[in-house]
């Protein structure tokens, strides 16, 4: 597996280590210094910036930063086996950091991890946000985890598909740092952050706290098991029931307002049974659809326009 | 470390270099309470002098919204928790105000030159306390624009911030405070430069960054406590303000040879800026200039505060405070001199009412100016004080003496003439 480098990253990260690390023998830093200030004699932009390059590569390597990005990688042992190559560019700001996976047209993998310059210059930081993202590259290169980027917001509203994703993480999230913890390896989250997010996420669920430790101290699941849990947490594909937040069965948006057949005059529902044939009258239906057929119904007006 | 002696601090502090000063120094005055954060000026200098690549992400001019915005995000507010930190509890003032060589009383504290020692970086010592902005505080220049602070909470039913609005000092509050280099007398970006790339223009003061010498050591911006010098990565030297230097010499044609305001102050539509050069004395001080607009709001009637005088650096940016916003913020931000600047500006009198309407009404330097005397034009009691509005003339001058402004008090009233009716 190759380990590719963006230059902004190498530079930022060896500028910020000159100003900060205590560890760096001063008269290295003055090399370093020495050495940029040879740089600014070549004239020649394109020259000037492989000058550039070339010192940063040089102290990237001496101050031990390459070694770190290294044995991060040789944590996780089925990259090397997976992955063409390991790609590290700079972020400008947090949310931007992160890793993802780029699968060529020819099916060769590549990861791709953004991160903060600053991060390099401090261990305590650099080392668990790797094993975080790097955990993340593992399980997508794994088979046994099933990963599929498409299934993530596949067939949902952009808000439903927002919320899919939101919950995808947190889950994907907790089963890592758990994982990584038992391990031994430094996270960046710790068990109570992680379980007060869970709680913010799921706080409508009332087996949260047990469904938390379970993935917690679980073993590693799949996609689809993170993606169900993600995507129905109640279990209500499962079991049509009449419950505040379960979809509705005609329009499948999760409703709090449910009106019951007994509630619906006979027109109305005889258009609806039209329309959903294998529609059971026990599993009534969101007021807003009952709103719909009310208003169609009585006017004579289609409930669909053909275009 | 030298001894010079800081007018804002009523005191000498230290500084690494011997004090020099030039013949008339930049400086200018903002009138906050009437900025409406347009971003005119930002946007002015921007196309003006920042428009290459590398420096997408470099703002000169900036306005901010206080007390929330920042750009680098809370530049002022880590600032001064470093001094605090480094004189705990003891960063205060005292003594009682005298005339231009004390005229906010005396600054006890430390300033970023007498608190640089106590940090050690694996480069050495600062020479002026500081510290580096990074990539991600630079982003989102005008983050929390108009986000005001409050100190009511919500209730349910309950509308909150019901009476934010209350005078004198408002219980819900923001101000836009527009940024620039101050182009200090005593700058820390000159002084923390370990290749001696920034020096101080001996004519005008404006601080300038030499870009042969420049190295990209970046000690500039760990310096700077108003975070106003700049990296260009594609460069890699470090950039800042160059007040607009061709215009304050008189280069720019539409000057006619005499000297213009810069770009950011021309453009200002909310007419809150005014720029000028000032005489100083050997000391450093204000030559005193009676008839010069700036030295009057500065040093007569006093309105005019400068930003942070407590870091030490003694800019040459004046701001007269915004009057809705509590007290304590102000004192901390414009220090001593707020109460009365407030009081002064709220209840102004002939004088002042006549130089305030300088602002903004000529892009040229007006560098002395006269008051005409004119009638009575209204009376009234304000905040229980007799207040009378003279529709006085003021007159303003250029460098040359050529009469730049003429304009009176009253609003002038223009009155359609009735075969335009209902015309655009």
């Amino acid at each position: 597996m190759q380990l590719l480098l963006d230059d902004d990253l190498v530079e930022g990260a060896t500028f910020l280590c000159a100003t900060r690390r205590h560890d760096i023998p001063s008269t290295s830093i003055r090399r370093f210094h020495q050495s940029r200030e040879k740089a600014y004699s070549f004239l020649d932009p394109d020259e000037r910036q492989e000058a550039f390059a070339r010192v940063h590569q040089e102290f990237f390597q001496e101050w031990g930063l390459r070694a770190a990005l290294d044995s991060g990688l040789a944590r996780f042992q089925n990259l090397q086996q997976h992955l063409m190559a390991a790609a590290f560019r700079k972020a400008r700001v947090r949310t931007e950091e992160g890793a993802d996976l780029h699968v060529n047209p020819d099916a060769r993998r590549r990861a791709i991890v953004a991160l903060l310059p600053e991060r390099m210059a401090s261990t305590d930081r650099l080392d668990p946000f790797l094993n975080h993202e790097l955990q993340h590259v593992s399980d997508m290169v794994d088979p046994a985890f099933e990963y599929d980027a498409e299934g993530v917001s596949a067939g949902a509203s952009p808000s439903q598909q927002r919320l899919v994703r939101e919950r995808y993480r947190l889950i994907w999230d907790v089963t890592i740092d758990g994982r990584l913890g038992r391990c031994g390896f430094a996270t960046v989250a710790t068990e109570a952050e992680r379980s007060a997010e869970f709680e913010r996420a799921f706080g409508f669920l009332a087996d949260r706290s047990d469904r938390f430790v379970q993935l917690w101290e679980g073993d590693h699941p799949t996609h689809t098991e993170v993606l169900s849990l993600a995507r129905d947490p109640r279990g209500f594909s499962q079991t049509r029931q009449i419950e505040p937040g379960a979809p509705c069965p005609l329009c499948g948006f999760a409703t709090f307002q449910w009106i019951r057949a007994a509630d619906i005059s006979a027109v109305v529902l005889g258009r609806i049974r039209k329309d959903f044939k294998e529609w059971h009258e026990d599993e009534a239906l969101c007021a807003r659809c009952a709103e719909m057929y009310e208003a169609t119904a009585m006017e004579g007006l289609p409930t669909t326009i053909e275009l | 470390m030298s001894k010079v002696y800081n007018w804002q601090l009523g005191r000498e502090m230290e500084y690494p270099y011997d004090a020099a000063f030039p013949d008339r120094q930049f400086a200018f005055v903002f009138n906050l309470n009437r900025c409406i954060g347009c971003q005119s000026c930002t946007m002015a200098c921007k196309s003006t002098w920042t428009f290459s690549k590398g420096q997408e992400h470099m703002w000169w001019n900036n306005v901010e919204t206080k007390p929330y915005g920042g750009y680098p995000h809370h530049w002022d507010v880590k600032l001064l928790s470093l001094l605090e930190q480094s004189n705990p509890g003891g960063q205060t003032w005292n003594g009682q105000p005298a005339d231009v060589k004390a005229p906010y009383g005396q600054f006890k504290g430390r300033t970023v030159f007498e608190a640089a020692t106590t940090h050690i970086s694996p480069e050495g010592a600062q020479r002026a306390l500081g510290y580096l902005p990074t990539d991600e505080e630079w982003a989102s220049p005008n983050r929390f624009e108009d986000n005001p602070s409050g100190s009511e909470k919500g209730h349910r039913g309950q509308l909150a911030f019901s009476s934010g609005a209350n005078t004198p000092q408002h219980k819900t509050w923001f101000f836009y405070l527009a940024r620039l280099c101050n182009h200090c007398s005593y700058p820390a970006c000159l002084a923390a430069c370990p290749r001696n790339a920034i020096y101080k223009r001996p004519e005008d003061g404006i601080v300038l960054v030499d870009q042969e010498r420049c190295r990209g050591y970046r000690k500039c911006m760990e310096a700077c406590p108003y975070k106003k010098t700049l990296y260009r990565g594609t460069t890699r030297t470090s950039e800042k303000c160059i007040g607009c230097f061709p215009r304050v010499e008189g280069r720019d044609p539409d000057g006619g040879g005499i000297p213009m305001q810069t770009r950011c102050m021309a453009a200002c539509v909310g007419h809150i800026r005014l720029q000028g050069l000032v005489q100083m004395n050997a000391d450093g001080s204000w030559k005193e200039d009676r008839q010069h607009p700036l030295y009057y709001l500065v040093h007569v009637a006093k309105v005019a505060l400068p930003l942070y005088p407590q870091f030490g650096t003694e800019p040459n940016g004046y701001y007269i405070p915004p009057r809705w916003v509590p007290r304590p913020y102000l004192r901390q931000m414009f220090g001593p001199g707020v109460d009365a600047a407030v009081e002064r500006y709220s209840n102004p009198d002939r004088e002042l009412l006549a130089v305030l309407q300088l602002f903004g009404k000529d892009a040229r330097m007006c560098f002395r100016y006269e008051i005409k005397e004119g009638p009575k034009v209204f009376e009234n009691s304000i905040r229980g004080r007799k207040f009378e509005l003279f529709d006085d003339t003021v007159i303003g001058y250029g460098a040359d003496g050529t009469k730049i402004i003429e304009t009176k008090v009253e609003e002038p009233l223009h009155v359609r003439p009735s075969q335009h009716a209902n015309s655009i």
